[in-house]
């Protein structure tokens, strides 16, 4: 199965295999990945041919990166075969995919700031130039001169990296990538922190790589830009694989973008007719620079309303300064028709507004406590006597909600992490719940909860909606938006680029503004 | 399922308490090895001993589990008994006027070290690491590098006297002990001390004055510190110049060893008490055995590593279960 290892670090073996080697570099054939309980990849297929650039597209949560890691070995596959340049693989750890030939370039940059470029480059592997314990800086740095110049990067080797761009950082990766003599090359939306410029200048270097036979995956968003670079795509929904096809002119983006969201929408759960009552939550003219611009949208009572749009669209961001989590520039919020400032979550919670947040893990549940102390934390105020904790009160309060979420535990005193996601999710719920909001806010509370909880989540939401609550609900899943919310604004780079309300959201235009896409016939 | 529950149940009691277990199996061993051990007068003199470093050590266990630290606690103490004996013995304050000015005195050190963490967010390690030689750089300069004594009977009755047979010092640290459980475990603030250390951003997120705790725990701690400044300066009899100096380096240990997470979110305050009995206790069988004083320095070295070590190693062990665990939930 590993039998690249004996490959490791010995290129003659590599020249020989090169001979074998058809045209097809990678096949991998039905991969199945489960993480506790959720099938992320299923039966995917997937294959490169020597020297073509390939786009790898999907919405959030289609498993693109959970392809991508099986590849490297960050994560291992649980049934499928890997096979690399004509030789069963199985990698466990990046470091063995890099010596066989596949190197990763993340979105988040992982380069040491405090080192200068040359050293970054050929960190691993000193012994190349050194004698003894002493390294020889003046030909690492004439190496990393060289491979600069047949990129056609123009870095000096002998800066230190925290003083380059994002964009040089990125480059000084993919050289890094080459170094290592990678036939295959995997980028995570490389051109996400480029100007139009550098994005360019990357193009030139994959052209420049591919020529000399390198595969290149390019997983991106922008649906446009795959068509410039790209010779071939594969969408990936839900964990399966969709359709794989070369971009030519026979294939326009309306197309792709059905193949993202796919047709047939489950409208399996559906929100029920509530009345829709007066103005509770408005925001006017809210801002914070550099991150979102000009938000106004009203909610009412017993309405759901969505934010849809990709991640990093700056949904979460609004959301966290409404909640006075983060501090907003300018704009005013109202509830019932009155002014308020939420300069800190305390406030926004006497203020009325509750808020499950994005990143369990970080924002949401406090590991070292247990479910019940989870559950009470935000109402724990009102539960007190003279700063002692009414216990009883405590308990009854607790139990009440576990029973009203159905949170599944051993023990209250349990600790919210023994929990399975989806119970711990209902436990934050709960929280929220206790604290009777008139605005409540759902930052993704499905994501990465299984089916079951997914449903139990959206009865709450439901049955709060029924009583009067508005709730603003944020997601990347379009299902859920569709089936869902009573009006939905798209988000895109900080800014609500479109509003639709339920008879008239689909998700092609959901997708059509979260990616951009100009629609010509307007 | 049950079965791993019922073993689940009887390790978290033994590692909770697993300082008091080691407590109880030394116990046995010196009774055996020393008649000397198993007098009630020994044992009295044992906990009195621990008495200034266990009210150290309730206050360090407060800030520890609000995910902060505090290494200026020793000389804080220090200087709270120098301000106590020059207030009694040369400005003529009687003693509980003095005592509430040392308790003022506390509190400010608290509140200046939590000022300066939230006004600028600098880590506690280094701001009470400065605080630290502050405190201790204004003992020095108000009592010009010498020791204050012959102080007043009232004072040396708090550090050595005896009340329906037991030292009074033990009567002071057993309320403090009571009271920091009772904060700890049943008040709304101490529900808020361990949610902060336990993920302060998400106690925020659920309303909760971050910064406020952050100086609430700071007092705290200050006050411990005054309390055991009282008990100090009772004891000896005079206020020493080095007096508390390295004292927090005790503390640690001794929070350590009763098993309070150094991560934050935990506060096992009875473990902190039996964690200093623990160096009590191994300090006094040596010298009962007649060992060489300089070896209980380095004993308490091992008891530290033990103590961490087998933290290190029940930690695994619960991972290892709860895998197990959702394995066969998963199948």
């Amino acid at each position: 199965m590993t039998d690249h290892k004996g490959q490791a670090g010995k290129p003659a073996l590599k020249a020989e295999s090169r001979v074998y080697m058809e045209d097809t570099i990678l096949r991998m054939q039905g991969i199945h990945k489960w993480f506790t309980g959720i099938n992320a990849l299923h039966n995917v297929d997937f294959e490169l041919k020597k020297g073509e650039v390939r786009a790898l597209i999907g919405e959030n949560g289609a498993g693109k990166s959970t392809l991508m890691k099986i590849l490297l070995g960050i994560h291992q596959v649980d049934a499928g075969e890997i096979e690399f340049m004509g030789k069963k693989v199985r990698f466990r750890e990046p470091k063995d995919a890099l010596d066989a030939g596949i190197s990763m370039i993340h979105q988040e940059i992982s380069l040491i700031p405090t080192m200068d470029v040359a050293e970054n480059v050929w960190i691993g592997r000193e012994n190349k130039f050194s004698k003894g314990p002493f390294i020889n800086v003046k030909a690492r740095y004439q190496a990393t001169k060289d491979l600069f110049e047949q990129l056609g990067i123009h870095v000096d080797p002998g800066k230190q990296v925290s003083v380059l761009s994002v964009a040089m950082m990125q480059l000084v990766e993919l050289a890094r990538a080459v170094s290592y003599n990678s036939r295959l090359i995997i980028m995570d939306e490389p051109t996400s922190a480029l100007t139009n410029e550098e994005v360019e200048l990357l193009y030139s270097i994959v052209r420049k790589l591919t020529k000399q036979g390198v595969t290149v995956v390019f997983i991106s968003h922008k649906i446009e830009e795959i068509f410039t670079i790209c010779d071939s795509v594969t969408v990936l929904r839900d964990g399966q694989h969709v359709r794989t096809c070369l971009l030519n002119e026979q294939i326009k983006m309306e197309e792709l973008i059905q193949m993202l969201v796919g047709r047939d929408v489950s409208h399996s759960f559906v929100k029920q007719e509530t009345k829709i009552g007066d103005v509770v939550f408005e925001a006017k003219n809210f801002s914070r620079k550099g991150v979102f611009q000009d938000v106004s949208f009203q909610v009412h009572a017993g309405e759901i309303v969505g934010f849809s749009g990709l991640m990093g669209a700056g949904r979460s961001e609004i959301a966290r300064a409404i909640f006075g989590i983060d501090r907003p520039d300018s704009g005013q919020l109202f509830m019932h028709g009155k002014e308020i400032r939420n300069t800190e979550p305390r406030k926004a919670i006497r203020n009325g507004l509750g808020m499950v947040t994005e990143d369990r893990l970080r924002m949401g549940a406090i590991y070292t406590m247990s479910v019940k102390h989870n559950t009470t934390i935000a109402d724990l105020f009102r539960m007190t006597k003279a700063g002692f904790v009414k216990r009883g009160e405590e308990n009854a309060e607790f139990r009440r909600m576990s029973e009203k979420l159905s949170i599944k535990y051993a023990r209250e005193s349990d600790l919210i992490k023994s929990l399975s996601g989806g119970n711990q999710q209902k436990a934050i719920l709960g929280r929220w719940m206790l604290t009777k909001p008139s605005f409540l806010i759902l930052d993704e509370p499905t994501r990465g909860i299984d089916i079951g909880a997914k449903m139990e989540i959206y009865q709450l939401m439901n049955q709060l909606a029924a009583q009067g609550v508005a709730i603003l609900f944020i997601s990347s899943e379009m299902p859920e938006i569709l089936s869902l919310c009573d009006r939905t604004f798209v988000v895109r780079e900080g800014r609500l680029v479109h509003e639709t309300d339920r008879a008239h959201t689909t998700q092609e235009i959901l997708a059509e503004y979260a990616f951009g896409v100009s629609r010509a016939k307007e | 399922m049950k079965r791993e529950e019922k073993s689940a149940v009887i390790q978290n009691l033994l590692m909770g308490n697993k300082a008091l277990l080691i407590v109880i199996a030394l116990g046995v061993i010196l009774s055996i090895a020393s008649p000397a051990f198993l007098t009630s007068s020994n044992l009295l003199n044992v906990v009195r001993q621990v008495c200034v470093s266990t009210l150290l050590s309730i206050g360090f266990t407060i800030v520890l589990s609000s995910g902060n630290m505090d290494l200026s606690i020793g000389t804080l103490m220090g200087l709270c008994g120098m301000i106590l004996a020059k207030l009694v013995k040369e400005a003529g304050v009687p003693l509980p006027a003095a005592i509430l000015i040392v308790f003022g005195v506390a509190v400010f050190g608290g509140l200046l070290n939590a000022a300066i963490l939230s006004l600028f967010s600098v880590p506690a390690f280094i701001v009470t690491l400065a605080t630290q030689s502050i405190f201790k750089g204004v003992n020095y300069l108000i009592s010009d590098l010498v020791p204050v004594s012959g102080l007043p009977s009232e004072l040396l009755f708090l550090g050595q006297g005896y009340l329906f047979g037991i030292p009074v010092p033990i009567y002071i640290m057993l309320l403090v002990v009571l009271a920091a459980w009772v904060m700890m475990n049943r008040t709304k603030f101490g529900r808020y001390i361990l949610a902060v250390g336990g993920n302060a951003e998400a106690a925020r997120a659920s309303g909760i004055n971050t910064k406020r705790i952050n100086f609430g725990v700071y007092i705290c701690c200050g006050l411990c510190a005054g309390v055991a400044s009282i008990i100090m300066t009772g004891r000896v009899g005079s206020a020493q110049v080095g007096a508390g100096v390295g004292m927090e380096m005790d503390a640690i240990a001794a929070v350590v060893i009763g098993g309070t997470s150094m991560s934050g979110g935990k506060a096992n305050v009875w473990g902190t008490l039996f964690g200093c009995l623990l160096v009590g206790i191994v300090n006094n069988g040596m010298n009962l055995l007649g060992i060489n004083p300089n070896w209980q320095v380095i004993a308490k070295g091992f008891l530290i590593l033990f103590a961490v070590i087998i933290d290190v190693v029940s930690a695994r062990a619960q991972a290892k279960r709860l895998n197990r665990i959702a394995q066969m939930q998963n199948s």
